[in-house]
């Protein structure tokens, strides 16, 4: 089981664009070096963040990107589900599966897991996240 | 984040054979695939992975097979995907240096992979190969009234 880059360097880059500009806007270009991600790849990702309403751009010089709401208002699965798609750990079920042994492991293990890591995501913000950070 | 069909298979081969078979009356690779709509030779490479674990464990002979090679109840779901599926870190760092450039002293996203991770193997080490058989045995006596 394994997260894509996208959701695991997106959610970084998106913590550490927070942690050294807040809510202000900043050019990718030093969270790029910050972070070691290449700045093409972070254009890339931040305009899926942007298109998910996660932060907003600016164009021109002093341009670049800001968070679309208040840090605190942002969480982790927000910014998952907008960089990794669905965040599930076993994917779409189709519903048409009658095998019991199938209904039985979905039913006791991924669906659990799924709940527990949704709610995980749920209460981590990027607010908190940012504080977590500073703090290292 | 995704969990490989190989680790949903031998979940469900597991339960199988636990549903199907006892020491005294091993089951055939040939009956299992059968029953869980696998190729024999998938399956085979399932059934390696899960002897070299101790998870199940074949019987030689004319009537030979496999069978658990413990009881359902001390089996865990995390020990049949570490087994089928290798580590379940969500991210690589968790387990291994992966030179992504920064410390992870210093890493701004390491604790929530690690809480994540952490759900995981919770979860999954509570439910037992016990849970799932009597839970499947509930969905049928449901299905068939």
């Amino acid at each position: 089981m394994k997260l894509s880059t996208r959701g695991r360097y997106g959610l970084r880059a998106l913590v550490d664009l927070a942690a050294n500009a807040g809510e202000d806007t900043a050019s990718l270009v030093q969270t790029a070096r910050r972070q070691k991600l290449s700045l093409n790849y972070l254009e890339q990702v931040f305009a899926s963040l942007r298109r998910a309403g996660i932060v907003t751009s600016v164009k021109g010089s002093g341009g670049g990107y800001a968070l679309a709401r208040d840090m605190d208002e942002i969480t982790a699965k927000e910014v998952l589900e907008a960089l990794e798609g669905d965040f599930a750990i076993t994917g779409h079920d189709t519903g048409e599966d009658t095998d019991p042994v199938r209904h039985a492991v979905k039913h006791l293990l991924w669906d659990e897991i799924n709940k527990q890591v949704s709610d995980l995501l749920s209460d981590r913000t990027i607010g908190s996240l940012v504080r977590e950070y500073k703090m290292m | 984040m995704r969990i490989s069909t190989k680790g949903k298979y031998a979940l469900e081969v597991v339960a199988d054979l636990a549903l199907h078979s006892d020491a005294k009356h091993p089951e055939s690779l040939k009956n299992i695939a059968l029953r869980r709509n696998l190729s024999e030779k998938y399956l085979e490479r399932i059934m390696k992975m899960l002897k070299d674990s101790g998870i199940v464990r074949s019987v030689r002979g004319a009537r030979g097979g496999y069978c658990l090679g413990r009881p359902p109840e001390t089996l865990t779901a995390y020990e049949i995907l570490k087994a089928s599926e290798g580590e379940l870190a969500p991210v690589e760092c968790l387990i291994r240096d992966a030179s992504c450039g920064i410390a992870c002293g210093k890493c701004p996203t390491q604790n929530i992979w690690r809480n994540m991770w952490e759900v995981i193997k919770e979860v999954s080490g509570r439910v037992t190969v016990g849970d799932i058989i009597r839970e499947t045995k509930r969905k049928e006596g449901i299905k068939t009234g």
